[in-house]
């Protein structure tokens, strides 16, 4: 192979290191929300490039620039700039780069600590794949085993004392066919939900519910490299609470007040129903910005989490996003009633600034 | 490393008949080797500037990387690599039809004839391909001993220094062979030189040095790279590489140099060889569609392909002998004797943007004046060496200014890589936005001084007058 995929090898760790090292950039940023696909995620980077004695942008001697990547190479493309280069400011270039979302995983746990999380459990079992590895005594002609079989009857025919060295004639009879057998292959798999809950209610400002985005995008990144087979729930809620699909979730403008047992029994009853304890690690996530319709509806929603969601799940986190009109009061009620859970994460934002802190908060357990 | 060779016999066939029509019309080349290679070859030959074998470096992977992309959304397709080496190396993509097979190899016999025949390519190393595989393994051996990063970095800070050399010192010396100092390597000190390498180690200070320091450099001069290989206080190591970055930068100067010329010429042959009863009447259309795909260009696209075909046919029209001018020009001095004003009217107007209501077109000179302005040194700024400071050891630097700033924060990294490999101070006379400035990197510091005297050093009249003509042919 041509030598060249060494020096591309280079250059991809050169760019990861810069991903690396602009990482927490990432982090407090929504720059990457829009461009995840299903595998991976584009990222713009800054064309790296040696520097050297260029022309810059003034007034005079514009025009007629644009480098013609034509239809017919020429000579020598990487050293060419010709005099189409010349016109080309600064940071103009943008590097497009693919990233695994596994290998962005990776560097996001690398950089926050994350620990890698234990599964409560083996659940489901799959029996895909197996291989033609294993011998038996039945089966059809089209799987048998000629030598083994052979074998078989060569013994038999010795240790009988029918062998004759002259007239070396083997009949197998029917002990001794062997035919080869497909073993399945059980890998233990574990699944895992996540529930993101977002309040949506009219306190919630544009920039509340980004840093929610930009936190539930990392969140499900991190949660996706560790379980192979993850499903993502998207909750919204302002005094009622209904299931969206990503885009929605991601997108939507709603006003209203907020009841934040709403969507606490929405999610209670999607585990009823669909999402078992028993076969699924549960991961609900909840974002608001304190304010709840009452506190009785608040004492509603301790009772259900210390009653029968925090049983249920591998870990509750509550993020509470400050806003100019929330008083915040949720977190504080939360962990005055049920601080000495475990399975209860919750965690204040201030700003943007604070994201990278939240999801090693409710990350960091390796729960 | 060798490449698969092997031609169809149909495509061997049409070879030799290209290869004889080529010299039946006057044609002269080295002998050409074809390669079929599938895309993505030609994409990692295409990152190595044509060559199968260059040393590592980055950034030949993010060149494949952005070709690959290129390839793969269909956004572009590289039809014909060649190299200047003797023998001629041509590459010629599988998946292409053989009528454009055929287009393609009369196009590279135009380019073998060009670089046999054109000046500025006569004192280019012409073993190139061995050249460059012996650079590699020369890197190879030193990032092995000195470790990938150290290497690297070197290596990177004098990469962006390979524009700073002087495309004329080539051709000035070897106009005068009897001195020692030539670009050109003959194959027995070749030869001594690559066993040598063999059996010096890397790590030896006192390796011996090629015998080519006959004569030194002295400021002031544009082979800042030259210079610095010399009187830089660099490791033998060090010294190695800048000498064979300058060495291919060297070697790269002219194909810069000749852009236009280059692709102009062997356009101008393919279209005249295969039209001259080369091409099977089936393949007219594909053949028309093709070539005026490569040689076309809309408003405000440069290409140098139309460009230099429109050259050499205004040439022919007006009598001129064309293979004189493939000869003894360079784009410059084409340019300069062949742009009239029908010439500029008919294929220079659409390059610059409409002027805005109610502004006056500029006129035909003033188009000629922008393009060779445009074309002068390679494109690049004009950067002198010009002083080497007596007691401080500072190095100086002047930007011949001709009206066109530089990029200030990529001068300033690049003189920060010059001053890493002097080791001493190194300062720039510039001018931005019509004030002289002087930038000074010192102990790794840059910062950037108003300095009127850098007005008159950078050649521009500090009240109302006009900039200079930058381009100063040198020697």
């Amino acid at each position: 192979m041509f030598r060249i995929e060494s020096d591309r090898a280079r250059f991809r760790e050169i760019v990861r290191g810069r991903i690396r090292a602009d990482l927490k950039k990432y982090l407090s940023t929504g720059e990457l929300i829009g461009r995840a696909g299903n595998h991976a995620v584009s990222i713009p980077l800054p064309q790296i490039e040696l520097p050297r004695f260029t022309f810059g942008e003034n007034p005079r001697g514009k025009g007629g620039k644009g480098e013609g990547e034509g239809e017919s190479g020429e000579g020598e493309p990487s050293e060419g700039q010709g005099v189409g280069g010349a016109g080309d400011g600064a940071g103009a270039h943008i590097l497009e780069v693919e990233v695994d979302l596994d290998e962005l995983a990776e560097m996001l746990g690398q950089e926050l600590e994350l620990p890698r999380i234990q599964p409560r459990g083996v659940k489901e079992l799959s029996s895909e794949g197996g291989r033609y590895n294993g011998v038996r005594a039945t089966g059809p002609d089209s799987l048998r085993q000629f030598r083994r079989t052979f074998k078989n009857a060569l013994k038999r025919t010795i240790a009988s004392g029918l062998y004759d060295p002259r007239d070396p004639r083997v009949v197998p009879i029917k002990e001794d066919f062997r035919f080869r057998m497909r073993k399945a292959n059980p890998s233990p798999e574990s699944s895992a939900v996540v529930f993101h809950m977002m309040d949506v209610s009219g306190s919630m400002g544009r920039e509340q519910k980004e840093i929610v985005r930009i936190k539930a995008f990392w969140i499900d990144t991190w949660l996706r490299s560790q379980y192979k087979n993850l499903e993502v729930v998207y909750i919204v809620h302002d005094a009622v609470a209904r299931v969206v699909d990503h885009h929605t979730f991601f997108h939507l403008r709603e006003s209203g007040g907020t009841k934040i047992s709403s969507a606490y029994e929405l999610c209670l009853k999607l585990v009823g129903e669909k999402y078992r304890p028993e076969d699924w690690n549960i991961y609900p996530f909840h974002y608001s910005d304190g304010d709840n319709w009452s506190a009785r509806d608040t004492e509603l929603c301790i009772s259900m989490l210390r009653d029968e969601i925090l049983p249920r799940v591998n870990q509750f986190c509550y993020g509470q996003v400050k806003s100019a009109h929330g008083s915040g009061q949720f977190k504080k009620d939360l962990d005055a009633a049920l601080g000495g859970e475990e399975t209860l994460v919750t965690y204040g934002v201030s700003d943007r600034g604070d994201v990278p802190e939240a999801i090693k908060a409710f990350l960091g357990k390796g729960r | 490393m060798r490449l698969k060779s092997d031609l169809s016999p149909a495509l061997k066939y049409q070879a030799v008949l290209i290869e004889s029509a080529a010299r039946q019309a006057g044609l002269d080349f080295h002998e050409v080797v074809f390669e079929l290679l599938d895309a993505k070859d030609v994409n990692g030959v295409a990152a190595y500037g044509g060559f199968p074998v260059r040393h590592p470096s980055w950034r030949f992977g993010m060149e494949y990387e952005r070709l690959e992309k290129g390839r793969q959304w269909g956004l572009s397709k590289i039809y014909e690599l060649v190299i200047n080496n003797d023998p001629v190396y041509a590459y010629l993509v599988r998946s292409n039809s053989l009528m454009e097979q055929k287009l393609v190899m009369a196009h590279v016999y135009g380019h073998a004839d060009f670089f046999k025949h054109n000046l500025w390519f006569a004192p280019t190393e012409r073993k190139m391909l061995d050249a460059m595989a012996d650079h590699s393994t020369r890197v190879r051996r030193y990032i092995d001993a000195f470790g990938l990063d150290k290497v690297e970095v070197f290596l990177d800070q004098v990469l962006s220094l390979d524009t700073l050399i002087d495309p004329y010192l080539p051709l000035r010396e070897h106009a005068h062979a009897h001195e020692p100092r030539t670009l050109h390597t003959p194959p027995s000190e070749r030869a001594r030189r690559m066993l040598d390498s063999l059996t010096a180690s890397p790590c030896d200070e006192a390796a011996p040095k090629p015998a080519l320091r006959a004569r030194r450099r002295a400021a002031p001069t544009y082979d800042v790279l030259g210079f610095l290989e010399e009187e830089a206080p660099l490791e033998s190591w060090q010294k190695d590489l800048v000498h064979i970055v300058r060495a291919e930068a060297y070697y790269f100067s002219p194909q810069r140099m000749t852009k236009i010329m280059n692709e102009g010429w062997a356009s101008f042959w393919h279209s005249r060889l295969l039209t001259g009863g080369l091409l099977e009447a089936s393949e007219i259309l594909d053949f028309a569609d093709c070539h005026s795909s490569a040689t076309h260009s809309g408003p405000g696209h440069f290409n140098p392909y139309k460009l230099g075909i429109e050259l050499f046919r205004h040439a022919e029209r007006r009598g001129e002998d064309v293979f004189r001018l493939r000869r003894v020009h360079n784009d410059v001095s084409l340019v300069h004797k062949l742009v009239d004003e029908e010439f500029a009217e008919a294929h220079l107007r659409a390059l610059v943007p409409p002027p805005v209501e109610g502004a006056t077109a500029p006129g035909w000179e003033a188009l000629k004046s922008w393009i060779l302005q445009e074309l002068a040194w390679g494109g690049l700024p004009q950067i002198e060496l010009v002083e080497l400071g007596a007691e401080t050891g500072e190095l100086l630097f002047v930007h011949h200014h001709d009206g066109r700033d530089l990029q200030l924060a990529r001068a300033r990294d690049t003189l920060c890589n010059v001053a890493a490999l002097w080791k001493r101070p190194v300062a720039l006379y510039t001018v931005l936005e019509k004030q002289g400035k002087k930038l000074v990197v010192q102990n790794g510091e840059a910062k950037v001084h108003e300095d009127p005297e850098a007005l008159t050093r950078c050649g521009v009249e500090p009240e109302g007058g006009s900039p200079r003509p930058a381009h100063r042919e040198a020697g």
